[in-house]
């Protein structure tokens, strides 16, 4: 058996992790560092950079740098989300084919998933180097709230990297394992996750080797970069203001901007003030325009105080699906580098009760956590088992457009829940089974994962016939649906696969265009 | 090993099939005592014929049924000896099962002797319904990367899956939340998938799915508190009800299973029996979502089955089949129901066939043939020896000519049912010389010319045979 790695696949940075000698591992990579920055570039002489190399000159090549594309794999174009990204990024968001965005740097467009792929593959790269032998297996985390088409984008990615993905799971989860891990007590924990793009926060339970997720809920849109965004905002005003300029349409300066106000950021989690220089930003008939400013912790706090206020009243809606009270949490786990802002850490200590607890690394826990999941899935000694759940309600579209549940989110997988439905006119002789998945009440509303007709029901009064519809969830997370008519024993069933923005060609054809950059060790 | 005495006494032991009584080592006195177990006399009444003081006879039946050499199957037995007698070679490890949960006052069995070595004491405690249900040892596979004690475990837990939600769970009928889940942990690590993964499995990995499913089903009800109380107020309304008016013998497994007890209660029932009637209340709810659900069940099986012999009676023959269906469908042990409706289906079957085979040959009069054949070949699922059905089924399928195997099918079974007919032996020939296959199709062409000289369309196609 080769080694299993766990990858924590970012928003902003993204860390792998192994497990050695029992214990698990963060493995750094060439600079040093446990994370590497999720960013992608080609330079003006076409060279490819990853991670830290094009961060570095993400400055000075803005139109060709990709970040935060965790943000538009597996979403439509259409979707508001992207439309955020398009707004702000500087790099260029094209249609897709499957109306799904891509990325152009320069005359070469990139699918999202091929994106991640890259990122994956340099995770790939920095263990296999460390490791010294080839690594196949793997566990990527998504964010909790990630829906099946996300899902299934990112393992695609993993597999466009040559890796063999074992599970997708949970970050929350993923933490959950990390805390867990060796640890023998009986105890509830609740998962706080501000990332740099997505919040989630998951309520678990830990008994005797066994970890069961209670609730999980969370924005995939709301993080670290919101709050950098606020600030870049609020940094722009002010510069127009003082100088009447204004830097949104100067794709240089904005990144400068960005990087200023992260940073910023991050001092501000330790001092009470900072200081904000960036001289030459911009020039006009006037000469050169410098940045100078002091930023106060009051005034940072001001700025994201009501982003902050929206995660609390997630986990709120968490705890009540998890039908716990605040105070019945013997555990709180931080993850993601937000969590270091000490406003962050007062919000989620009041609302607690309790301070949060200090063990675990905010940005490498999540890694650990898929490691330690590979692990326990492929070693002979199972100590560990992770009882996962699926992240949205499946069920049917009723009459009168109702979305009806048969699996409510939060169940656990592998799971067979069934009911039993009726006709609504007299003498109906078919029915249409709408598979849907989401959270909505009104079926429009969710996403249609497939639908079949059930045919040759015996003509009856309506209300009479029973027809029991049955969903299946493998372990695997493969839903099946069937529909069976009591009175005559006919059945049909389809089962509903989660799609992929990309087709199994197009992956094929990315992977064999990739095979020209492949660099691996020598098995 | 002293099961509690008010619960034994009504006990019915039985030799255990497939045992040799003469190969026992047994004083004559024994011997006498044995030679009354008949498997009708209750334990109470061998006490006072088996020969030996009362005390002696308890001793010994309880020994006997502790090594197998008696299964108890009386009124009053354990939830967990509910089980079909034992096999041969199989038994001692039911009749362990039957004094063990006896006095485990817990629905927990005992591990059959073939199970893995017991873990030490604490984790033994832990760990929750071991599995003791008689295996088919023809379904252990050396080959799979799965230990064969596993599979072992795994075939005898798969066995257990119809029991109430407590005994599967091997929790006492009245376990808090916290016992419930911990149980549901220790089974989930021994029966989650994951715990297999990429491992070949075989045929192991779909019934450890199976029953992982069910541990959460049951997991998941015993720890709602709506649907736990639920169970437990459909418990006890099925208990008064069971003790008012004995169930009819049609539902004799929810008798068995009303009527035990859970031996604890019985055993305070001794010393104080109003405390323990009031206990009764209270305890039975191990089988109570069961009960509840198999009550409405039975119910509604009843209701359809009346519905369906009325439509019998008016020879709505369809509508009778639905609804005896559907009885089955809710109350699938009642044979009675079963029995009926075998005649009832093929009333049915005959009456769906004639009214398809009307449609058919209606859509033959329209000139339109697909929908001729599909109604045909519908009709032949019903009637699969109608000659005239599948003769016409031949003639079309071969006339559009997208399914030749269909065709020949059919064809073929024309001719078996009705060799001597010149048309059905012509249809036939032409489809095997449309398939390509000449020798067949001249023996075919050739004996409806026999049947049939003056066939100008047999003699063209056995001429067009020769010149290809």
């Amino acid at each position: 058996m080769g080694r299993v790695i766990g990858i924590d696949l970012g928003t902003t940075n993204s860390c792998v992790s192994v497990i050695e000698n029992g214990q698990p591992t963060v493995i750094p990579n060439a600079g040093g560092y446990k994370t590497t920055p999720s960013m992608f570039a080609i330079s003006p002489d076409g060279k490819r950079l990853v991670g830290h190399l094009a961060k570095r000159q993400a400055v000075t090549n803005a139109r060709h740098t990709v970040y935060a594309s965790k943000r538009l794999i597996g979403r439509r174009f259409d979707a508001p989300e992207v439309t955020r990204v398009i707004e702000l990024a500087p790099y260029e968001v094209v249609r897709g084919p499957n109306d799904d965005p891509r990325v152009q740097l320069g005359d070469k467009v990139f699918t999202c998933p091929e994106i991640s792929a890259i990122i994956l593959r340099e995770m790939k790269r920095i263990a296999e180097e460390h490791l010294g032998e080839p690594v196949r297996d793997a566990v990527i985390t998504v964010p909790a709230y990630f829906n099946d088409t996300q899902r299934q984008c990112t393992k695609d990615a993993g597999k466009i990297a040559g890796l063999e993905v074992l599970r997708i799971i949970n970050e929350p989860t993923a933490a959950a394992l990390a805390y867990g891990f060796g640890k023998k007590r009986d105890e509830k924990i609740a998962v706080y996750d501000l990332g740099g793009g997505t919040f989630d926060i998951s309520v678990l339970e830990l008994g005797s080797g066994v970890i069961e997720v209670l609730a999980t809920n969370g924005n995939t849109f709301l993080g670290g970069e919101d709050f950098d965004r606020r600030l870049v905002t609020h940094l722009l005003e002010r510069f127009e203001q003082q100088e009447g300029i204004d830097l949104r349409s100067d794709a240089m300066a904005l990144q400068r901007l960005k990087d200023a106000a992260e940073k910023a950021k991050c001092d501000l989690s330790q001092r009470e003030s900072a200081e904000i220089n960036l001289p030459f930003i911009a020039s006009d008939a006037k000469g050169p325009r410098h940045l100078n400013l002091e930023l106060s912790r009051e005034t940072l706090e001001g700025l994201v105080d009501d982003i902050v206020r929206q995660t609390l009243k997630i986990v709120e809606s968490c705890l009540g699906d998890a039908g716990l009270a605040a105070n019945q949490i013997d555990q709180v786990v931080l993850v993601g580098g937000q969590t270091r802002m000490p406003l962050v850490q007062n919000a989620v200590a009041e609302l607690f009760g309790k301070r949060p607890h200090k063990g675990v690394n905010p940005d490498e826990v999540v890694a650990i956590g898929a490691a330690i999941q590979g692990e326990a899935l492929l070693a002979e000694d199972k100590s560990l088992l992770l009882l996962d759940v699926t992240p949205l309600s499946l069920g049917i579209a009723t009459f009168g457009g109702h979305f009806t549940r048969l699996i409510d989110r939060n169940t656990t997988v592998p799971v067979r829940k069934g009911h039993i439905f009726t006709t609504t006119r007299d003498n109906q002789s078919a029915v249409k089974i709408r598979v849907l998945q989401g959270e909505s009440d009104q079926a429009a509303e969710n996403d249609l994962l497939g639908e079949f007709v059930l045919s040759g029901i015996r003509p009856a009064r309506k209300g009479e016939p029973e027809i029991e519809v049955s969903f299946d969830i493998d372990a695997n997370g493969i839903v099946s649906v069937s529909a069976r008519d009591l009175a005559t024993g006919k059945e049909q069933s389809i089962q509903v696969n989660a799609t992929s923005t990309l087709s199994d060609e197009e992956i094929q054809r990315i992977i064999d265009e990739n095979e020209l950059y492949e660099v691996q060790l020598k098995p | 090993m002293q099961a509690g005495g008010a619960a034994r006494e009504s006990q019915v032991p039985a030799l255990a099939p497939g045992l040799d009584p003469a190969r026992l080592p047994l004083s004559p006195a024994e011997g006498y005592l044995l030679s009354r177990i008949d498997g009708r006399t209750p334990w109470k009444l061998l006490r006072e014929i088996g020969g030996l003081a009362p005390r002696e006879v308890d001793r010994c039946l309880a020994r006997w049924v502790e090594e197998g050499v008696l299964v108890v199957n009386g009124a009053a037995k354990p939830a967990a000896a509910s089980k079909p007698p034992a096999k041969a070679g199989a038994a001692a490890t039911t009749a362990a099962t039957a004094t063990t949960a006896a006095a485990a006052a817990t629905a927990r069995t005992a591990a059959p002797p073939s199970s893995p070595p017991p873990a030490p004491a604490a984790a033994a405690a832990a760990r929750p319904a071991t599995v003791s249900a008689p295996i088919d040892e023809s379904l252990l596979n050396a080959s799979l990367d799965l230990a064969v004690e596993a599979q072992r475990r795994i075939l005898a837990y798969e066995r257990r899956l119809g029991e109430p939600y407590h005994a599967l769970l091997g929790v006492p009928a009245d376990a808090d939340a916290k016992a419930v889940k911990r149980a549901y942990f220790e089974l989930s690590k021994e029966f989650h998938p994951d715990r297999y993964f990429r491992r070949n499995t075989g045929p192991f990995g779909p019934r450890v799915e199976k029953i992982f499913k069910r541990i959460l089903e049951a997991y998941e009800l015993l720890s709602d508190p709506t649907t736990r109380a639920e169970i437990e107020r459909a418990a006890r309304e099925r208990v008064e009800e069971e003790t008012v008016a004995p169930p009819p013998p049609a539902s004799a497994a929810v008798a068995a299973a009303l009527a035990t007890p859970d031996p604890k209660a019985a055993a305070e029932a001794k010393a104080a029996a109003a405390a323990a009637s009031k206990r009764m209340r209270q305890l039975p709810h191990l089988r109570a979502a069961h009960l509840k659900q198999l009550a409405e069940r039975k119910a509604k099986a009843r209701r359809f089955f009346e519905s369906g012999v009325t439509a019998f009676k008016a020879e709505r023959w369809i509508e009778a089949a639905g609804s005896v269906r559907l009885a089955i469908a809710f109350d699938p042990t009642n044979e009675a129901i079963r029995d009926a409706f075998g005649d009832i289906q093929r009333k049915a079957h005959d009456e769906r066939a004639k009214q398809l085979l009307k449609e058919a040959n209606g859509a033959l009069d329209l000139r339109d043939g697909r929908n001729a054949l599909r109604l045909f070949e519908e009709a032949l699922v019903f009637k699969p020896h109608d000659p005239e059905a599948n003769a016409t089924a031949a003639r079309l399928a071969f006339l559009i000519g997208e399914d030749l195997k269909k065709a020949k099918e059919y064809g073929q079974r024309a001719c078996e049912l009705e060799p001597n007919v010149a048309a059905n032996r012509k249809t036939l020939g032409q489809i095997y010389a449309a398939a390509g296959l000449a020798a067949n199709a001249k023996r075919e062409l050739e004996a409806a010319l026999r049947l049939d000289p003056k066939d100008r369309e047999a003699k063209e196609a056995l001429r067009g045979l020769g010149r290809r």
